[in-house]
C-alpha cells in the first residue's frame, strides 16, 4: 500500500488537474438555453420522443422557477447566467458512446486521462471505468466477468437507446423529478453523458466501478446524469471523480444522481470532486432505499467557486439505513455549502451523518442538513455530527442543520463543534521537530482521517494530496 | 408581508394613547414613527425550508385581535429595596424622563419588524426598571394579568455600572370576560452597563385563547452579564425570541429556556447571541416537553463576529416527546467568523427512556407516575440553572400541573 501511495504522491497533483487542452469539438451548441438548443441536443443524440418530451417539460419548469436566493447564508449565484453557458459540447472523436480501449481515443484526450491516472486505476482496482470529456462519455469499459452476470455499466446516452424501458421508468421520475429545484430542472432539460449502472438481484460487484468527468472547455456547462439501480440483495460501489482546469469565465456543473437501492441491497457512492475555482457546482443527488436497503454517501468537496450539494436519502422501507460521510475544504474565494438530507419514512430506519469541514484564507464552509422523521417512522434513530476547523480570521464556518421530528419513538441527536487549530497541538508537534506547516498539515490529516479511511486507497491518497496542496504556501 | 391596514389603527388612536398617559413629545414621535413603519415592516422571520414555513404568523387575524383603546391589565410591581426604581412608564417619565429617553429603543429597534412596531405604537403597560450604579437588588417582581382582547407591554431595564439586579416577570390571564382569541405582545430591552449583572426571568402562562409574541433583547457593556430565563407554558401560539448582543469585552450571557406544550399548542422559540467583542461567553440551554398534538420549533443562533477573539459559545437543546402526534423541529445554528473560537451545539429529540421507565415500574411505581417523575427529572438540569428559588418553584409547579 505504501509504495502505491508514494507513487501517487510523486505525481504533481497540480499538473494532474490544472492542465488544459486546446478545445476541439465535433459539435458545439450555441450559448444559452432555448427550446431549440434542447431539440438540437436530443436530435444529436438520436433520442426517443419521450426523452425529448421530458427535456422540454423540464425546460418549462426551469423557466418558471426562480433562482434560489432566499436560503439563509446561501452562496451568491448572481454570476450564474445561463445565457453565457455553452450547454453541450460533443468532443471530436469517431467512436460515439465510448471507446472500449484507451488507445482508440484521440491523443489529447488519452493524454488527459493518463495525467489523471484513470487507466492505471482501472488496471489495478476497478471493475469498470467510464470517462467523460466535456458532454459525452468517451471511454467505457466493464470487465467481462461482471457483464456475464448481467451487470450493466454504460454511459447514459447509450442506456437510453439500449435499456429504454428501465431508463424510462426511473429517469427523473420518482427520485429526482425536475420540479425538485431550478438546477434539477436545468439538468433535466440539457443533461448529457453520465453513467448507467444496473446490478441484478443478489449480485455483488466486488470491485468498484468508476466514472471520471473532465471539463476542458471554457465557459461550458456539464450536466451528466447518473442512474444506479441495485436490485434486491445486490451490492455495488460506484466512484465518481471530477475535474476541470481554471479559465477566466465561469463554468457550471449541474449533475443529477439517482440511486435506487432495492430490498436488502447495498450501494456505496463515493466522490472526490475537485472542480476548478471558477466552477459553480450545483447538483442534485438522491437515493431511495427499500426495506433493509443500505445507502452510503462518501464525498469530498474540494474545488469549485461555489458548491450547493446536499445528497439525500429517502429511507422508504422498514429497516433501511443511510450513512453520510462528507468533507469540505474551502480556501480563498470558495463557498462550499454542503450537507446531507435524510427522510425517515418507515419504521426502524437508521441514519448517521459525519461531516468535517476546513476553512482557510477567506473560504467559507457551511453544513446545511435536514433530518426528517415522518409520523409512523417509529424506532428510527439518527445521529448527526459536524466538526469544523478554522485556520484564520478571514474564513467563515456556519452550521445550519434542520430537524423535523413527527414521531415520538425516536432517537435523534445532533452535535456540532467549531474550533481553531489547537496552539497546544502545534506546539507539541513543533517541540518534536516539525516545522509549523508540517505540524498544521499533520493536524489536518488527523482531523479528516475518519473520512479518508472510508475511501478506497487511491481516493484517500488523492484527497490527502489535494488537502496538502490547498494548504501549501499559505500557512504560517 | 403587505401591511394589514388595521381599521382600529390610526394616528389618532396612537395620539390618544399617548395623550391619556400624558407622555412627552419624543415618545409620541417614537410611537408615530413605529405606526408609519407598519406600512413597510415585515412579520418576524421564521424558519423556512423549501416548501415549508414552520410557523404561520401570516394567519393571525390582527383586525380581530387588536383592540388598542381597550387595553386592560392588573399588574403588581414590587421591589425589596428603595434604591432600585420599578415603575410603570406613566409614573417614571416625570422623574426619569432623561434616562428613559436615552435608552428607550436603543437595544430593541421599534421598527425591527411588524410586530415590534405594532407593539411600540400601542403599548399601554410595562415597566421601567432603573438600577443606579453599585446598587445590588435581588427581588424585583412584576406580576401581570391580562384583562383585555389585546395587551401591549414594553419593559426597559437600565442597569448602571457595577449594579446587579434580578427581575422576575409573569403574565397570566385575568378574570375579565373576553370571548374569542386574544393577543399579548411583550417587548423587553435590557441595557447592562460596565460590570453590571442582570438576571431576567419570565414566565408566560396565558390561557389557550391567547396568541403571544415576545421579543427580549439585551446589550452588554464590558464585563457585564445578562442571564435570561424564559419559561413558556401557556398560549395557543407562542413566538418567543431571546437575544443578547455581547458588545463588551469579557461579557457573558446565559439563556435558559423551558417550555411544555399540550393539546394543540405551538411554540416557536428562538435564542440568539451575537459575540461582537473579545473574550465573550455564551451558554444556551433549552429543554422542552411536548404532549398530545403540540408542536415546537426551536432555533438557536450563535453568531461569532470577526472581532470576537477568544470566544466560548455553547448550546444545548433537548426535546422530550410524550405523544406520537406531537411534532418537534429544531435548528441550532453556528455562524462563525472568527477562528479563535470554541463553539459547540447539540440537539436531541427523544422519548422517555424505556429502561428508566422499566426500572421505576419494577419498583412498583405505576406507569403514569413513573413517566411523570421522569418528565420532572428531565427539567432538572435547566431548573438547576435558575438561581432564584421562587421562580424555580413556580416553574416546577407548572410542570407538575401539566402532568396531571
Amino acid at each position: 500500500m505504501s509504495s502505491q501511495q508514494d507513487d501517487l504522491k510523486e505525481t504533481d497533483t497540480e499538473a494532474r488537474f490544472e492542465f488544459k487542452k486546446e478545445e476541439k469539438s465535433a459539435f458545439k451548441s450555441e450559448k444559452g438555453l432555448t427550446e431549440e438548443t434542447v431539440r438540437v441536443i436530443s436530435e444529436d443524440k438520436d433520442e426517443p420522443e419521450w426523452m425529448l418530451e421530458r427535456r422540454l417539460r423540464a425546460l418549462e419548469q426551469f423557466q418558471e422557477m426562480p433562482m434560489p436566493t432566499d436560503w439563509p447564508g446561501q452562496p451568491d449565484l448572481s454570476e450564474v447566467d445561463i445565457d453565457e453557458i455553452v450547454p453541450y459540447i460533443r468532443p471530436d472523436i469517431e467512436t460515439r458512446g465510448g471507446a472500449d480501449s484507451w488507445e482508440d481515443l484521440p491523443e489529447e484526450i488519452q493524454d488527459t486521462f493518463d495525467k489523471l491516472g484513470i487507466p492505471e486505476a482501472e488496471k489495478n482496482a476497478l471493475s469498470g471505468v467510464g470517462a467523460q470529456y466535456e458532454s459525452e462519455i468517451v471511454y467505457q469499459n466493464m470487465q467481462e466477468r461482471w457483464e456475464e452476470k448481467g451487470v450493466i455499466f454504460c454511459d447514459m446516452d447509450k442506456a437510453v437507446q439500449e435499456h429504454e424501458e428501465i431508463v424510462r421508468e426511473h429517469f427523473m421520475t420518482k427520485c429526482v423529478p425536475p420540479s425538485d429545484n431550478k438546477f434539477a430542472a436545468l439538468h433535466g432539460a440539457i443533461w448529457s453523458g453520465g453513467s448507467f449502472v444496473y446490478v441484478p438481484e443478489n449480485t455483488t460487484v466486488e470491485m468498484p466501478v468508476q466514472a471520471y468527468f473532465r471539463m476542458n472547455s471554457e465557459g461550458m456547462g456539464q450536466f451528466e446524469h447518473t442512474l444506479i439501480i441495485a436490485e434486491e440483495g445486490s451490492e455495488v460501489h460506484y466512484i465518481e471523480g471530477c475535474s476541470a482546469p481554471k479559465y477566466s469565465a465561469f463554468n457550471l456543473h449541474s449533475g443529477g444522481v439517482e440511486v435506487f437501492v432495492g430490498e436488502d441491497a447495498h450501494v456505496q457512492y463515493s466522490t472526490v470532486q475537485n472542480w476548478s475555482k471558477n466552477t459553480y457546482n450545483l447538483n442534485t443527488k438522491r437515493a431511495i432505499a427499500e426495506k433493509g436497503g443500505r445507502m452510503e454517501w462518501i464525498s469530498g468537496s474540494m474545488g469549485s467557486k461555489a458548491t450547493m450539494l446536499y445528497p439525500s436519502t429517502i429511507l422508504k422501507g422498514r429497516g433501511a439505513s443511510d450513512n453520510h460521510i462528507t468533507i469540505a475544504f474551502a480556501g480563498e474565494g470558495q463557498d462550499i455549502d454542503t450537507g446531507a438530507k435524510v427522510y425517515h419514512n418507515a419504521p426502524n430506519t437508521k441514519s448517521t451523518v459525519e461531516s468535517k469541514s476546513i476553512a482557510k484564507d477567506g473560504g467559507r464552509t457551511n453544513y446545511r442538513g435536514l433530518v426528517h422523521i415522518a409520523d409512523g417512522a417509529e424506532n428510527s434513530s439518527t445521529a448527526v455530527e459536524c466538526d469544523a476547523l478554522m485556520f484564520d480570521n478571514e474564513s467563515t464556518s456556519d452550521t445550519m442543520p434542520y430537524m423535523e421530528i413527527n414521531e415520538s419513538k425516536v432517537d435523534v441527536a445532533h452535535e456540532a463543534t467549531v474550533g481553531k487549530i489547537g496552539d497546544e497541538d502545534i506546539f507539541y508537534l513543533q517541540s518534536r521537530g516539525l516545522d509549523d506547516d508540517d505540524a498544521k498539515q499533520m493536524i489536518v490529516s488527523g482531523f479528516i482521517e475518519p473520512i479518508t479511511e472510508e475511501l478506497p486507497i487511491e481516493y484517500a491518497v488523492e484527497l490527502n494530496r489535494l488537502v496538502e496542496l490547498e494548504m501549501e504556501g499559505s500557512l504560517g | 408581508m403587505s401591511t394589514k391596514q388595521l381599521e382600529s389603527l390610526s394616528e389618532e388612536t396612537v395620539r390618544r394613547i399617548a395623550d391619556e398617559r400624558d407622555e412627552p413629545e419624543w415618545l409620541l414621535e417614537t410611537r408615530l414613527n413605529a405606526l408609519s413603519a407598519l406600512e413597510t415592516a415585515e412579520l418576524p422571520d421564521v424558519i423556512q425550508t423549501p416548501g415549508r414555513r414552520w410557523t404561520d404568523l401570516e394567519a393571525l387575524d390582527f383586525e380581530a385581535l387588536v383592540d388598542p383603546l381597550n387595553q386592560a391589565d392588573e399588574t403588581e410591581r414590587t421591589a425589596g429595596d428603595d434604591e432600585v426604581v420599578v415603575l410603570p412608564f406613566t409614573e417614571a417619565l416625570a422623574e426619569y424622563g432623561d434616562v428613559i429617553e436615552a435608552n428607550f429603543g436603543s437595544v430593541l429597534d421599534p421598527e425591527h419588524n411588524y410586530l415590534t412596531a405594532l407593539s411600540v405604537a400601542l403599548f399601554t403597560t410595562g415597566t421601567f426598571v432603573y438600577v443606579p450604579e453599585g446598587v445590588d437588588v435581588e427581588d424585583v417582581t412584576v406580576r401581570a394579568e391580562m384583562n383585555s382582547r389585546s395587551l401591549f407591554s414594553q419593559t426597559l431595564v437600565v442597569a448602571e455600572e457595577s449594579s446587579s439586579v434580578t427581575i422576575l416577570e409573569s403574565i397570566e390571564t385575568g378574570d375579565a370576560e373576553v370571548d374569542d382569541d386574544r393577543y399579548f405582545s411583550n417587548l423587553v430591552e435590557v441595557v447592562a452597563g460596565e460590570n453590571a449583572n442582570v438576571q431576567f426571568g419570565s414566565l408566560q402562562n396565558l390561557d389557550a385563547d391567547a396568541y403571544t409574541y415576545s421579543l427580549k433583547r439585551g446589550v452588554t457593556d464590558t464585563y457585564a452579564t445578562i442571564d435570561w430565563i424564559e419559561s413558556n407554558f401557556g398560549s395557543k401560539l407562542t413566538r418567543s425570541d431571546i437575544e443578547t448582543d455581547l458588545n463588551g469585552d469579557g461579557s457573558e450571557s446565559q439563556i435558559v429556556g423551558t417550555f411544555f406544550g399540550t393539546d394543540d399548542q405551538h411554540f416557536d422559540i428562538n435564542a440568539r447571541v451575537w459575540h461582537q467583542a473579545e473574550q465573550t461567553t455564551a451558554d444556551l440551554v433549552t429543554r422542552g416537553v411536548l404532549d398530545d398534538v403540540a408542536r415546537s420549533v426551536y432555533e438557536g443562533v450563535q453568531d461569532v463576529g470577526e472581532d470576537a477573539w477568544n470566544t466560548s459559545s455553547y448550546q444545548r437543546e433537548n426535546t422530550l416527546m410524550l405523544s406520537d402526534d406531537a411534532e418537534a423541529d429544531a435548528s441550532p445554528k453556528l455562524i462563525i467568523h472568527n477562528h479563535d473560537t470554541e463553539a459547540s451545539h447539540s440537539a436531541t429529540v427523544g422519548q422517555v427512556d424505556a429502561e428508566d421507565l422499566f426500572y421505576l415500574e419494577s419498583r412498583s411505581i405505576d406507569s403514569r407516575t413513573a413517566r411523570n417523575m421522569l418528565v420532572e427529572g428531565f427539567f432538572v438540569p435547566v431548573l438547576e440553572e435558575i438561581a432564584v428559588d421562587e421562580f424555580r418553584d413556580d416553574v416546577e409547579e407548572l410542570v407538575f400541573e401539566r402532568l396531571q
